[in-house]
This record gives C-alpha cells, sequence and structure tokens, in this order.
C-alpha cells in the first residue's frame, strides 16, 4: 500500500447558513425524492422556496439521515420513520434529564 | 481472512427459506440496528447481520456461497477458490478470466446500497468489485460521496481539533489493475460542532470512474459522553456539589465551564436541583450554548461527635420541619 499524506484539509462544517436542495438530499439521506416530499408533508422539514427549486438547512441532514437509515434497514415506512425520530429524541432527552437527576441522588 | 459462517450469524439452519432467511434478518436488525439498539457491539452485530443477509437473500450468491461447503467453521483461515464464481449466469458484468486480483473495497457498483467499505474482506474477496458478481459499473460515472463517522471529545467539540484519518480507496493504475490506497487525511474540525453536525470535504470521497467529479466525504461528528458535563445541543450541565450553608446563605464560587474556571454567585435560600444559568459558556456558535450548573446541597456527615452536636444544635434552634406540607 501506498501512503500519501496531504495536507491539511478545512473541513467545512455545514450549519444552518448552508441549505441543501432536494436532489442532494436524496443523495446524502439515501432517500426516495417522494419520501422527502412527504417528510415535508409531516411538518420535518422547514423549508424555503429558492429559484432553483426548494432548500433546508443542512442541520436537518442528520435527522434526515436517520430516517434514511430507518427506512432502509428496519424497512419502516415515511410516517413511521417519522414518528420513531420523533420519539427517539423525546427518549434522548428524557434520558439526560434522568442523568441529571440521578446525579443529584448519587452518592456524594 | 476468516470465513464468516452467515447461516451461523442469521441463526438459521442452511436449508432455511428465504422467508425464514428473511424473518430472522429483520428481527436481528430490529436488535441490533445500532440507531434503535441497546445492546453492546449493536453496531459491529448489525453490520454482520447486514452482510450475511446480502449473501443468503440473493439466490446466486448463496448458491455460490453454499458451493464452499458446509465444512467450514467461523474464524478459519480461508482463501476463495481459483475457479470461484464460475458457472454462473450473472445479469451484470462477465468474468474476466485470467485476472487475478486483489478484493479491494469502496467504488464500483455491487452489492445493494450500502457502502462497499461496510463489507467485511471476506465478504469482498467472494462478493467485492473485482469478482464476477459485481454489477459493471460501465463508463463515466460520479464518484459517491463516502461518509464516516469521527469521535471528538467535548473538549474537542470547544476548542476545535485537528483530526488524522485513514481512508482506503481504490485506485486504478495505468495497466487497468486496481490497487488498494491508503490516503491519509488531516482534516481541522473548528470549534463549535455539535452532536450529529455533518462535515464536508470536498472531493475526498469516491474517485470517479472515467471522467466523472469525485465525491465528497462527509463526517458525522459524535460527541464522546464527559464525565462531569451532559450535552444538549450547545447548552452543557453541570452537576455542583454545595455545602448547606454555601446554600442557605448564598456564596460566590468558582465554578468549572469548559472555557475555563468562572465566579458565580449562588443565591441564599437556594435548594438541591435549582439550576443556574451562564450564558455563553457551552460550546461555541451563533448563538452560543449555555452552562446549566445544577446545585447539588451536600450534607455533612455526622461521624463525629462535635460534628453530632451541630446537627443537634440545628434542630433545637431552627424550628424546622420539612414536612410541614406533607401532613395536610
Amino acid at each position: 500500500m501506498v501512503r500519501v499524506t496531504t495536507h491539511v484539509l478545512e473541513a467545512h462544517v455545514l450549519t444552518d447558513s448552508d441549505w441543501i436542495g432536494a436532489a442532494e438530499i436524496c443523495q446524502m439521506c439515501r432517500l426516495e425524492l417522494a419520501a422527502v416530499l412527504e417528510l415535508g408533508d409531516l411538518g420535518l422539514l422547514s423549508p424555503r422556496e429558492t429559484p432553483s427549486g426548494w432548500q433546508v438547512p443542512a442541520t436537518a441532514l442528520p435527522r434526515l439521515r436517520l430516517i434514511g437509515r430507518l427506512m432502509r434497514d428496519l424497512g419502516v415506512n415515511v410516517s413511521g420513520a417519522a414518528l420513531a425520530v420523533e420519539l427517539l429524541e423525546a427518549q434522548r432527552a428524557l434520558e439526560r434529564r434522568i442523568r441529571d437527576l440521578e446525579a443529584l441522588a448519587a452518592d456524594h | 481472512m476468516e470465513y464468516r459462517d452467515y447461516y451461523k450469524i442469521l441463526g438459521v439452519e442452511r436449508s432455511a427459506t428465504a422467508e425464514q432467511v428473511k424473518t430472522a434478518y429483520r428481527r436481528l436488525a430490529r436488535k441490533f440496528h445500532p440507531d434503535v439498539s441497546k445492546e453492546k457491539d449493536a453496531e459491529a452485530r448489525f453490520k454482520e447481520v447486514q452482510e450475511a443477509y446480502e449473501v443468503l437473500k440473493d439466490s446466486e450468491k448463496r448458491a455460490a456461497y453454499d458451493q464452499l461447503g458446509s465444512e467450514w467453521k467461523s474464524g478459519q483461515q480461508f482463501r476463495p477458490p481459483p475457479d470461484w464464481g464460475s458457472g454462473f449466469e450473472f445479469s451484470g458484468g462477465g468474468a474476466r478470466p485470467g485476472r487475478r486480483q486483489r478484493a479491494y473495497r469502496g467504488g464500483g457498483a455491487g452489492a445493494g446500497e450500502f457502502s462497499q467499505e461496510d463489507f467485511s474482506d471476506f465478504f469482498s474477496s467472494l462478493f467485492g468489485g473485482e469478482t464476477p458478481f459485481a454489477q459493471a459499473g460501465g463508463g463515466a460515472r460520479a464518484g459517491r460521496d463516502h461518509h464516516a463517522r469521527v469521535d471528538i471529545s467535548l473538549e474537542q467539540a470547544y476548542h476545535g481539533t485537528t483530526r488524522t484519518l485513514e481512508l482506503r480507496r481504490p485506485q486504478v493504475k495505468s495497466d487497468g489493475s486496481v490497487a488498494l490506497e491508503t490516503h491519509t487525511v488531516r482534516v481541522s474540525i473548528p470549534a463549535g460542532v455539535t452532536e450529529g453536525q455533518l462535515i464536508r470535504l470536498a472531493g475526498q470521497g469516491e474517485p470517479a470512474a472515467g471522467g466523472g467529479a469525485a465525491g465528497d466525504l462527509y463526517l458525522e461528528a459524535h460527541i464522546l459522553p464527559h464525565a462531569l458535563y451532559q450535552l444538549d445541543g450547545r447548552d452543557v450541565t453541570l452537576t455542583f456539589p454545595v455545602a448547606p450553608w454555601e446554600a442557605a446563605r448564598g456564596a460566590s464560587l468558582t465554578m468549572p465551564t469548559l472555557g475555563g474556571a468562572v465566579e458565580m454567585q449562588v443565591r441564599a435560600g437556594s435548594q438541591s436541583g435549582q439550576k443556574l444559568r451562564l450564558r455563553g459558556r457551552g460550546l461555541p456558535g451563533s448563538p452560543p450554548g449555555d452552562q446549566y450548573v445544577q446545585l447539588k446541597v451536600v450534607l455533612p456527615p455526622a461521624n463525629t461527635a462535635e460534628a453530632k452536636a451541630v446537627y443537634e444544635e440545628m434542630r433545637a434552634k431552627l424550628n424546622f420541619d420539612p414536612r410541614a406540607d406533607l401532613a395536610r
């Protein structure tokens, strides 16, 4: 194997100032366009309209990728995946709260 | 490389029907899917299960795999037989007789939708891009994006960090052969990255086939749990022990934050569980997150005569009934 070291690359962190179009979402999240549109209808996306089509902020991507994985790997449909994602996020928030409370109760 | 017993991985008999294979896969996928599973090693187990299903669900691949024979045991040293894949008809690319290629990962159409990087060497040697089982690529094609995960500590998320990644990619040589190259990339991750955030490295994904644009590399940032701080978006929470007199009478206390120690005023009459907010002391960003401090009043132990006497004095002089409301 040949090792090639490159210079330090500047990473571009995708923030909510980065807008992602429908085609790119489909590719990055491995979702069909129909699914992405349905997620928009379900209120999971807050797209903006531009002359080149609609876009969502890049901060929506982790959630959309999760939906893509659930649909592909577990055979869930769009509304199931949307529900699952909301429940998972609520579960994480509850787990954080539990950890806080347990920290209060723990032996010092 | 090591042999993998796909039937054992899915927990089915070699005589299992396609339906049985599918049911077994679905049950295990649900059990080990990393996004929903609490099992340890969920991600590794899930990849194993997915790979096994990838082979056993496809009648061609399953038949070829079965041809290896049932004598093999998981973990045994293994090489594909020299005439591997012959005798099968393929819908896609044809066998290229006489080409002894080292199996590679990445690039190529290959099986299913998930990234070639997920496959084991065992799978790649049998069904990967350079075996007769890979579908024909054909023509100029843009390189696919690659996704990788990068784990960083909370401190690294706060300050920013540089990370070295090793990427393995196939490189097509001038003689048409393919070699796996390890490409070392150093990435500067800026301060303020949050959980799950994506970082794009343009052109670092799959190289293009025949003139298309190279794909991008996306890193998904994961912030490791921290002993002191709990992270929620950009906000952090810290549980901060205080003495009873500090909570009751108030105090100016030194408290840790990600950016260094700060003085904080605990108000008189504070109780356990109350949260104070230090604005802007969470992860940087626009706007930056906050640090929440959850007070935890800790009682000194009554383990000496003196301590007991102090507590007795408190009882006698403070006239305090914590259960006054309970009796109602």
